[in-house]
């Protein structure tokens, strides 16, 4: 059995209740972080850990949070990235509801390693039950004096917030979650400047996702060499697949870094439903570009993916059978993201919607045998050209349907 | 200082500035639409990409900064296709209007499809349909079909006006830039809206559909209409041959000063100019008699009078009523001629009345030049009408162009019993039927000079447009004038233009020597 870091005891009744957790060895890396070590120590600990961002980037966490100026007089910022809007995604979700003190457990061991005295949890507006059990364990955590002034006796204050977005995919990208958080439009700010020096309020920001911070009790209890030897050493700790889609147990997977996807697929989920042929994964979240079924052996961690032109992204494994026809996830893509696109920067706001339309018409039936290269180009000018990476988070999936399933997608065209 | 290279050629550029910075001043244009010097970059539009070596993607020109040794290639195949690419969408969602369009000819979109472009549309699907015509302010018409979000309006509103009145609803293609409810932009400097839009969605309820701009010419000038002095471009059609126009000028743009104006100016400059064509005076009036005189001979009949009235030490029955729409140069002379060479005491200035200035640009004062007048030593201190018409013989009153915002009350019960009144204005005016002889003067877009703005700072201007009909300048009236006189013909001899006087004035009085722009 697999060693299990964030949903170990998804299996107990009520651990979202702070006394059920402390039961369990909750809070127990607050108060060694805090007692013992100091941020120093814990940053080169969690350097050391090799914890790659969960949301998608898969950015090191240790060097992120080492990027935010020692010596500024500004107030610095932790904002949680909680807005899991990357079509596939439910893992997060999962974490909050079921273990909400791990989360706030790694709100304040970072908070206390970068200096910081308020915390905003941006999540998904959509969350909203999610959002009263958070705010329900946060005023828990602020009675056990986890949170507040004077944490453990230690001068250490933090101040944690949950602000619920409104419903934009964008406000998932860290600057757009930013303006948003500031009470703005949700739209992508124009980097450099990163947030680590000008963020939240033009104050140092660390943005990170639920499932990074979930996993920095961990390190911080069993130690960087730990957490790495249950994933990989370049790329530490275990991933929660979220799998969806024709698998017979779709659901939530803890499994460690570099899990085979075929493992995934036909042990972990059962095998595909109704005992339908695979056709193609997802193997990332939407965004990341799709694999045929001839390319599923293959591990689950961040380089191995890159390897393959595709991207570990959120995990969130979205399976595909036989029957599926590819037209039907293109349009599924191209609607997506002309909904989603920001409007702000050209390629992205026009591309997209250009591209939707070609599509909306091929499914009319009114398809001719140019459309496909007309997508592939529009998407082309999206990437790597976009303002944000929401340009080519739409560029790379539909890049990739057009190249793998051509030949399916040609039969839906006129000559 | 940093060497980079721009295709291929070498430049010394000054640090910290930006590619496209660096380009504009090597003259190599670098296409851009949200991009304006006077905003923080927003890299939103992305036709300024281009190619830095060693960097995997294209890089924004409006935000990268330059650093030693860079090479940036504004013109590979790289860029011209990411160009295209961007053209090619904001073209696809176009409505391609341009022959009703007033931006047609000085718009960007077009400019760039010719440079970059001149391809068939691939766009095969259904434009989104969106408002054409909604007045967003007072001056404004908004075009939501043509707009490209650039956003270069909302910045300006946020930053430049902190008014806020615009801002971008929606997402996606369904993106627009709109007014907030119950909101209009009428702010003193909501016309630059106009200006600032790269294509032709805010066009100008003013201009719209009165000529197009190519038919327009671009000259030079200073806004006349308050004490900023700020910096313009008077821009008038010369009419057609078989047709001609009812006016001459149809717009009037602002032109850069970071000194004075930045890139700006404000509605009141931009709008007021019918001045300059409306109920103008072209023509001499003589109202006491049938006869018909020419300058020359008015010029004697004036001179002949007042030198009369010196001669018979009867000074003090001459008076001189001024304005500061008068130039420094004809300010200059005017002290010359009537303080100095004949000692005149009754001299008193009627200006425009102050109308409402703000924080910004715009002046309380309604002519452009009073602190020129003050530099120059000239009272402006309210006037004793009852000692000033005491007696009067011989009147001479320079009226602004601005004649209708003028407060000529204390001269109407004046002017009774005095043997001559002339009258020098540019304008029409009920006023005109009081005075002997009316004289046809210029406006200051049809002059040469210099003004001194309220910051002290002195601008020359020269003519942006011909003379009209029998019109002088003053400076021509008053250099002519004391040639009749017979005074001080050594000094005068050598006088002959407003550059002339021009040196002249700076010799004697520093402050025109120390502050010149």
């Amino acid at each position: 059995m697999e060693e299990k870091i964030l949903t170990k005891n998804f299996g107990l009744e009520n651990l979202f209740k702070i006394d059920v957790y402390i039961e369990h060895k909750g809070y127990e890396a607050v108060k060694k972080a805090l007692e013992k070590m100091g941020p120093d120590e814990i940053l080169k600990e969690v350097k050391a850990a090799n914890l790659r961002g969960r949301g998608g980037a898969g950015f090191p966490a240790g060097v992120k949070w080492g990027f935010v100026p020692k010596d500024v007089d500004k107030p610095k910022y932790l904002c949680v990235n909680a807005d899991e809007g990357e079509p596939g995604t439910f893992k997060d979700r999962y974490i909050m509801t079921h273990n909400p003190h791990l989360l706030i457990e790694g709100i304040v061991i970072t908070s206390f390693c970068v200096s910081i005295n308020t915390a905003y949890i941006y999540i998904r507006g959509e969350y909203e039950a999610v959002a009263l059990r958070l705010e329900k364990a946060i005023s828990e955590a602020y009675e056990k004096k986890f949170l507040g002034k004077n944490i453990l006796g230690t001068g250490f204050d933090l101040d944690v917030y949950i602000h619920r977005g409104a419903g934009a995919y964008i406000c998932g990208e860290e600057t757009a979650l930013l303006e948003s958080l500031e009470g703005k439009r949700g739209n992508p700010r124009l980097k450099p400047p990163f947030p680590a020096s000008i963020g939240l309020f033009d104050c140092p920001t660390v943005i990170n996702n639920v499932e990074t911070l979930s996993n920095i009790p961990f390190i911080i209890l069993n130690g960087a060499g730990r957490f790495c030897q249950v994933g990989l050493p370049k790329d530490g700790g275990t991933r929660i697949f979220g799998v969806s889609g024709m698998v017979k147990k779709p659901g939530i997977y803890e499994l460690p870094m570099g899990t085979s996807l075929k493992d995934i697929v036909f042990q972990h989920a059962g095998g595909m439903k109704e005992g339908k042929k695979l056709k193609a994964v997802i193997p990332g979240g939407m965004s990341a570009p799709i694999l045929s079924a001839d390319e599923i052996d293959i591990n689950m961690d961040f380089d191995s993916l890159v390897e393959a032109k595709s991207m570990l992204g959120s995990a969130a494994i979205v399976v595909i059978d036989e029957e599926t026809s590819m037209l039907d996830v293109l349009a599924l893509v191209t609607k997506f993201y002309s909904h989603e696109s920001c409007g702000q920067c050209t390629p992205c706001r026009i591309g997209n919607s250009w591209i939707n339309k070609i599509v909306r018409r091929i499914m009319d039936g009114k398809g001719n045998k140019k459309d496909l290269d007309k997508i592939e180009q529009l998407a082309n000018n999206m990437l790597g050209k976009t303002l944000c990476p929401l340009g080519d988070a739409a560029a790379m999936p539909i890049l990739s349907i057009i190249q793998k399933f051509r030949k399916e997608l040609d039969t839906y065209l006129n000559n | 200082m940093v060497k980079i290279f721009i295709d291929e050629k070498e430049f010394e550029v000054e640090e910290g500035i930006t590619v496209l910075e660096a380009a504009e001043r090597a003259g190599l244009h670098i296409p851009h639409l949200c991009y304006h010097k006077a905003f923080i970059p927003q890299g939103s539009c992305r036709i300024c990409l281009v190619e830095i070596e060693g960097l995997p993607k294209l890089e924004l020109a409006c935000s990268t900064r330059v650093r030693e040794g860079m090479k940036v290639s504004t013109r590979s195949e790289r860029v011209i296709d990411a160009r295209k690419g961007v053209l090619e969408c904001l073209l696809a969602e176009h409505p391609l209007d341009c022959p009703i369009c007033d931006k047609a000819g000085d718009c960007k979109l077009q400019d760039y499809y010719e440079e970059y472009g001149l391809f068939d549309s691939e766009f095969k699907e259904y434009k989104e349909k969106r408002q054409k015509k909604i007045e967003i302010g007072k001056y404004l018409v908004h075009d939501q079909e043509r707009c490209v979000v650039c956003r270069r309006c909302v910045r300006f509103l946020r930053e430049v006006t902190k008014t806020e009145e615009l801002g971008v609803f929606n997402r996606g293609i369904h993106t627009e830039v709109s007014v907030y409810d119950g909101v209009s932009v009428d702010n003193n400097y909501s016309g630059n809206l106009v200006e600032i839009c790269p294509v032709g969605a805010i066009t100008d309820k003013d201009f719209r559909f009165k000529t197009r701009s190519w038919f327009l010419k671009s000259e030079s000038s200073i806004c006349p209409l308050c004490s900023r002095g700020c910096n313009i471009f008077i821009e008038f059609h010369q009419g057609f041959s078989r047709f001609p126009l009812p006016k001459r000028v149809y717009r009037i743009r602002s032109r850069e000063n970071e000194k004075i104006n930045g890139c700006w100016i404000c509605d009141l400059g931009r709008y007021g100019y019918s001045y300059v064509d409306n109920e103008r005076l072209d023509k001499i009036i003589m109202n006491d008699s049938h006869d018909t005189a020419g300058w020359p001979e008015l010029k004697s009949i004036i001179a002949k009078k007042a030198k009369r009235l010196v001669l018979e030490k009867r000074t003090a029955q001459i008076g001189l009523i001024l304005h500061t729409w008068l130039s420094n140069e004809e300010l200059f002379l005017i002290d010359k001629i009537f303080r100095k060479d004949l000692k005149i005491e009754k001299i008193c200035f009627l200006d425009p009345s102050p109308g409402e200035g703000d924080d910004f640009l715009l002046t309380t004062e309604r002519s452009p030049n009073r602190r020129g007048a003050q530099e120059l030593g000239f009272d402006l201190q309210s006037c004793d009408w009852a000692h000033f018409f005491d007696k009067l013989e011989l009147l001479l009153v320079f009226g602004s162009p601005l004649l209708e915002q003028t407060d000529f009350s204390p001269l109407k019960a004046g002017l009774e019993g005095i043997g001559t009144k002339v009258l020098f204005a540019s304008h029409k005016h009920g006023i005109h039927s009081l005075f002997d002889i009316v004289l046809p003067m210029s406006v200051i877009a049809e002059k040469e000079g210099s003004l001194t703005n309220v910051d002290g700072i002195v601008q020359d201007f020269s003519p942006a447009l011909n003379t009209l009909g029998e019109c002088q300048p003053e400076w021509k009236f008053l250099l002519d004038f004391a040639k009749k006189l017979d005074i001080d013909l050594e000094f005068f001899r050598s006088l002959s233009s407003p550059k002339s006087i021009q040196e002249e004035m700076k010799k004697q009085i520093s402050f025109f020597e120390k502050n010149s722009e």
